[in-house]
């Protein structure tokens, strides 16, 4: 067993996992913060993406003890259903899912894009979320609601 | 009043006279009608609880106790296995372990686990543990032991050993021999599809929890009513001591029928554990493996045609590889029904081989016929140096080819002429003959397709009234991702008159005893929304009742605006709620259901799209820069979703047309690319600019919303208008997709 | 599961890997997924709090700190500035959340990415058993020469830095070392089966970038547009008439090419010939893209 303590969308967490956990684990089984998916589970799909100190991370390949100290922030700490934040209230506008399963995925990419570039072109979007695979195919969206929340936050 | 009604019921081009159990229907909204809410741009209900990790999907869910199952596959394409069943069976924390040894597993007729696996991926084993530890505890005690057998696996050489799935298939009609000596040339060419895997983001799943003689199933699926009908065979079960919930899934694309394997393993389990919950949750591996896939296929055609482009015979020969059992994949369709032709053989082979068989993936078997027939008609078009979709055009015809009867509708011809204009065909080949600066080449291709997607009986749905004035849509049809509960509650709030805000939908419950069908052959919409409309117009029809009683007018001098009823005369406007609200607890129920489609028509869909490639012709590097989708469905009721499905459907078509495609290894039968990193799919670097439009005219034959499905049209025609695009640009004609930089670059070398 | 071990010092943490059959970790974004499919079993030692993560110039170079990510390498003004090849090829490995996560260590040392290595239910001869199931099976995505395994260098900052004649830091207990980067890497043998040359214990703590090129560019093919090992990679440099042209992607080692005849001696296998002519192309565009202004 390994003793992890982070800071979880703002607030002390702490517990004790079986050698071997993700923190996608963690987060879905031991939290309860079912917004983080598994797909994969070997990182190559981008839908258990999460913020560790701001970066967007898989939190499927990532160990939960390598956590240990960090910032952890999930599409749950980025704006619940009756106070979404400006972007994800652009996914919905601009119909940016579809089955929505990788859409908490994309909404921390994009929410850490957007924190380090403000402005994006689409095709810096386009490169920019190409860890965030959907197979329903709603990358038009995602880019329309990726650079209408930029557009909004500007103006 | 409700009767039973013989009418023919079509699924994916099957057509079967059946008993449907129907309602009245009301009379289809007028075309001078003023809609205010079908049509328009209406953000899909579900989004908000999606896009912040509230939608509880089934793979979320957790009940108390829950066992996890833990499914154990065949290594090998073909062998034999023994196992220490008992010994898994004493590890502590394993509650039920279960193999071929178990009679009456079955999935259908089939035993669910096998002794004598035959393709790598094959399920011999399924045990329900606590944990990870006791998992890994069964696994090594039940130490399988396997001796290999002889397998096939590749298509030429079953095609050799005539191993043959079923018997092949030969349709005739005409006279092939004299259409080709009418012809005044002939284009021949054969054409391969690879095996493409549906790879929905949310692998296989579901929960089993029997509590005492009642089975309850959360299941990933796209038919919950098939799941409760085939999970009560299973048990031996009343069908209403079966519940199925499925609220969020994370999508199908054909891979998830009924209960799926997985659900009825849980279930299974579920009972040699005395009935505690288990949870089966694939991994990504197995659902490369064993979930399903499009099967590979080889198209051979022949093709002839007059030098003014009509067609005079068609010949083709489709080899399929692992084709749905019972179902031979219809790739001659397109050939056979998509542009007229007298003449036309086409013979269907079903091949046996050692790889788990295919299954339904988004329009299965016309998607890789298309590849084929539009690709051949492309290079026909070339050798008769006509513009390609001069030659569509001139082939272009009302009636169904195959049964002879007139199609409800058709705009085909409007489709061409729209995505040329929007996709500049005009300009195409200054486009390819212009020097870029990005030393690619440039080109323009289109391609056609016909589909289904007419929908039909038997389907029904609920719609009540509280005294609230809300309303609340109930129907027994599940969310797969395509928006189609947006859809009802917007068809709803146009046929009772109130704003959409009030209407919320509830699918994904076999609990609500409100049968639709199956998320599959595009019907959800065509069948379910009009049951909808049916429901609503019934409650609406009780609710102006109640209004003239209580305001002491005629109902039929009532209507329904925007939430209040108004007067013929104006005189009276009051809100809804003045009625209702005296309803108490009481709910005001209105049910529909789905009427029969005409008799002696055929309800298709048509489009057309138009893509543009930049190649860098040294490396074989295909980008695709944009693809015009203009699809004939009928009326569209919500834009904004449809939108969402045509780029999907395109998206899917391009990964099929340049990357995706499943690798066996020849040596040891398995399949070497079974992740996501090695079987590529788009993303969203690889997407274009998507230019989606409709011919958005109600269908006056179908239904009495003039509506047909969208969840197959966009994916059909993408790859060969890919295919032919690059063709344009290059003078290369790869004739196997996916389009690699290997394919092309061999190509152009030869 | 292995055990996950976080020491507390970095001789803490050599010590640890002293004897062999623990692995350092840092990012994980190679060795953990690895684990799940069952190869490179052992201790996981979570090094990347023990080594820097800075990028810090020295004397006419940079010296990368082994923790940095990848993605920080692809951003750094300087690398981009002055290393425009190395900036290239961090900016396109893998995905971005792959390179928020990996490290350039890891990246360096990473293990191939052949579907036969990877495959959870076969041994191959990399991972120590008889039959390199590539070259009677499906390597369309493999080397150009043949030999005991045909699995191709995966890593583009290694193509990179070769061209630029980086050397890298070692530590062991031992002791330390620094040697080129070219001699980090070899063909595998029937005794050391991988191409990464690091003895048992060894560490790589940081890549020392000498003073930089006049021009480098990186030309890389991919399966699709982002998200893709690469195929290939070809890196150039030029140092006064100097050229450092390298390969990934079409030997087992990232190889030096000799910029007059870049594919001398890399014959192509049966289904790698397209590889080679895609290579040649490549080649051709790097050298064009370093070439002195005429």
């Amino acid at each position: 067993m390994s003793e992890v303590a982070f800071t979880l969308n703002g607030r002390a967490w702490s517990g004790t996992v079986p050698e071997g956990t993700t923190l996608a684990e963690l987060l879905r089984e031991d939290v309860g913060l079912t917004g983080t998916k598994i797909a994969c589970a070997e990182g190559t799909c981008g839908s258990c993406t999460v913020l560790v100190d701001g970066r967007a991370v898989l939190s499927c390949i990532l160990l939960a003890p390598q956590a240990e100290g960090c910032e952890v922030t999930t599409i749950e700490g980025l704006g619940d259903e009756g106070s979404l934040s400006s972007l994800q209230r652009a996914f919905v506008e601009e119909d940016a899912l579809q089955c929505g399963f990788c859409t908490g995925g994309q909404v921390v990419s994009a929410t850490a894009l957007l924190a380090a570039n403000p402005h994006p072109t689409r095709d810096q979007v386009r490169y920019a979320m190409s860890g965030n695979l959907c197979r329903c195919g709603a990358y038009p969206g995602i880019e329309r609601a990726v650079l209408r929340a930029a557009e909004e936050t500007s103006a | 009043m409700a009767k039973l009604q013989k009418t023919s019921v079509e699924m994916e081009g099957r057509y079967e006279d059946r008993w449907v159990l129907v309602e009245d229907e009301p009379p289809a909204w007028e075309d001078e009608r003023e809609l205010s809410v079908a049509g328009t741009r209406v953000a899909r209900l579900t989004g908000p609880r999606r896009v912040s990790g509230a939608a509880r999907y089934v793979s979320d869910v957790t009940l108390p106790a829950m066992l996890q199952a833990v499914v154990v596959r065949s290594p090998h394409a073909h062998a034999t296995v023994e196992l220490d069943i008992d010994a898994a069976r004493a590890v502590p924390g394993v509650h039920a372990v279960l193999s071929a040894a178990d009679g009456g597993v079955t999935q259908g007729e089939n035993p669910i686990f096998t002794s004598e696996p035959a393709f790598a991926g094959a399920p011999v084993a399924a045990l329900a543990c606590e944990d990870d530890v006791s998992a890994r505890a069964a696994l090594a005690a039940l130490a399988p032991r396997y001796a290999q057998l002889g397998f096939v696996v590749d298509p030429a050489r079953a095609l050799a050993e005539q191993r043959f799935q079923e018997d092949p298939v030969e349709d005739e009609s005409g006279d092939v021999e004299a259409g080709m000596a009418a012809a005044d040339a002939i284009v021949e060419a054969e054409y391969s599809t690879s095996a493409q895997v549906q790879h929905a983001l949310e692998p296989h799943c579901a929960v089993a929890q029997w509590l005492g003689d009642e089975l309850h199933v959360h299941v990933s699926t796209q038919g919950i009513w098939d799941a409760r009908a085939q999970l009560a065979r299973a048990f031996g079960l009343d069908p209403d001591r079966v519940h199925v919930t499925c609220e969020y899934m994370g999508g199908g694309f054909g891979a998830k029928q009924g209960p799926t394997t997985e659900g009825l393993i849980a279930a299974y389990l579920s009972r040699a554990a005395a009935g505690r919950a288990v949870r089966v949750f694939n991994d990504r591996r197995s659902e490369a493996v064993a979930t399903g896939h499009r099967a590979q296929t080889q198209q051979r055609y022949r093709i002839g045609a007059t030098k003014d482009g009509a067609l005079t015979a068609i010949e083709l020969t489709s080899v399929i590889a692992n084709p749905m059992r019972g179902w031979i994949n219809p790739t001659t369709i397109p050939a056979r029904t998509l542009y007229r032709c007298a003449n036309v053989r086409a013979q269907a082979i079903p091949l046996r081989i050692d790889v788990e068989p295919s299954n339904a993936f988004r329009a299965p078997g016309i998607m890789e016929g298309t590849f084929g027939y539009e690709s051949a008609l492309d290079e026909l078009a070339a050798l008769l140096e006509m513009d390609p979709l001069d030659l569509r055009r001139a082939n272009d015809v009302d009636v169904d080819q195959v049964s002879g009867m007139p199609y409800s509708a058709k705009n085909l011809s409007a489709c061409i002429d729209r995505a040329a204009e929007l996709a500049g065909w005009a300009g195409r080949d200054a486009l390819r003959d212009r020097e870029h600066a990005d030393g690619r080449q440039r080109g323009l291709g289109a391609a056609c397709q016909i589909w289904w997607g007419g929908g039909g009986p038997p389907a029904h749905a609920l719609v009540r009234m509280g005294h609230d004035g809300l309303v609340t849509v109930v129907t027994g049809a599940q969310d797969i991702g395509t928006g189609v509960t947006t859809a009802f509650a917007m068809v709803a709030a146009e046929e009772l008159g109130l704003p959409l805000e009030r209407v919320r939908v509830e699918v994904g419950s076999t609990r609500y005893g409100v049968f639709a069908p199956v998320s599959g052959g595009s019907q959800t919409m065509p069948s379910v929304a009009p049951a909808v409309r049916s429901a609503a117009f019934d409650l609406k029809g009780k609710l102006l009742e109640l209004a003239g009683d209580v305001f002491e007018v005629s109902p039929d001098d009532l209507l329904i605006v925007d939430g209040e009823f108004v007067s013929l005369d104006g005189a009276l406007r009051e809100p809804v709620t003045e009625v209702t609200g005296k309803l108490g607890q009481a709910q005001l129920v209105g049910t529909g259901s789905r009427g029969p489609n005409p008799d002696g028509m055929r309800v298709n869909t048509f489009g057309c799209q138009v893509a543009q490639v930049a190649v860098d012709v040294a490396t074989g590097e295909i980008t695709v820069e944009r693809i015009v989708a203009v699809h004939d469905i009928g009326r569209v009721i919500s834009p904004l979703q449809a939108r969402s499905q045509v780029e999907g459907g395109v998206l899917q078509g391009l990964g099929f047309a340049l990357m995706e495609q499943r690798i066996v290894d020849p040596t040891t039968g398995t399949v070497v690319n079974a992740n996501l990193e090695d079987y590529k799919l788009p993303t969203h670097a690889d997407c274009p600019e998507i230019v989606v439009d409709f011919i958005d005219k109600p269908d006056p034959n179908a239904s009495s919303l003039g509506l047909k499905g969208l969840g197959e049209p966009p994916i059909v025609p993408t790859a060969p208008a890919i295919a032919n695009a690059v063709f344009h640009a290059t003078g290369v004609r790869v004739r196997s997709s996916p389009i690699t930089r290997r394919r092309f670059l061999e190509e152009r070398a030869r | 599961m292995s055990t996950y071990v976080r020491p507390e010092s970095l001789d803490e943490a050599l010590a640890l890997l002293a004897g062999g059959g623990a692995h350092a970790l840092a990012g994980g974004t190679d060795l953990v997924p690895l684990q799940a499919r069952g190869k490179a079993a052992g201790p996981l030692v979570d090094v990347r709090g023990l080594l820097s993560d800075g990028i810090e110039p020295a004397g006419d170079g940079i010296v990368i700190g082994a923790a940095a990510r990848v993605a920080d390498v692809a951003s750094d003004a300087r690398i981009a500035d002055r290393y425009a090849v190395l900036a290239q090829a961090a900016g396109q490995a893998a995905s971005p959340q792959l390179r928020n996560q990996g490290t350039v260590a890891g990246n360096l040392a990473q293990h191939v990415r052949c579907w036969y290595f990877r495959h959870p239910d076969l041994t191959c001869w990399l991972n120590g058993g008889d039959t390199c199931y590539a070259q009677i099976g499906e390597h369309e995505k493999h080397g150009l020469e043949p030999g005991d395994c045909i699995s191709v260098a995966p890593s583009d900052l290694a193509g990179a830095l070769l061209a630029l004649g980086a050397r890298v830091r070692v530590t062991a207990v031992a002791g330390q070392r620094t040697l080129p980067l070219e001699e980090l890497y070899a063909r595998p043998s029937e005794d050391h089966r991988s191409a990464v040359q690091l003895a048992p214990g060894e560490l790589i703590t940081a890549v020392e970038l000498p003073a930089p090129p006049d021009a480098s560019a990186y030309e890389r093919a991919g399966e699709r547009a982002a998200w893709s090992f690469a195929l290939t990679g070809i890196a150039a440099a030029r140092f006064g008439d100097d050229v450092r042209l390298a390969a990934i992607g079409l030997t087992n080692e990232p190889r030096l090419l000799a910029p007059a005849d870049p594919l001398a001696g890399l014959p192509g296998l049966e289904q790698t010939g397209w590889k080679r002519e895609l290579a040649g192309v490549l080649c051709e565009r790097a050298l064009g893209r370093v070439a002195r202004p005429s």
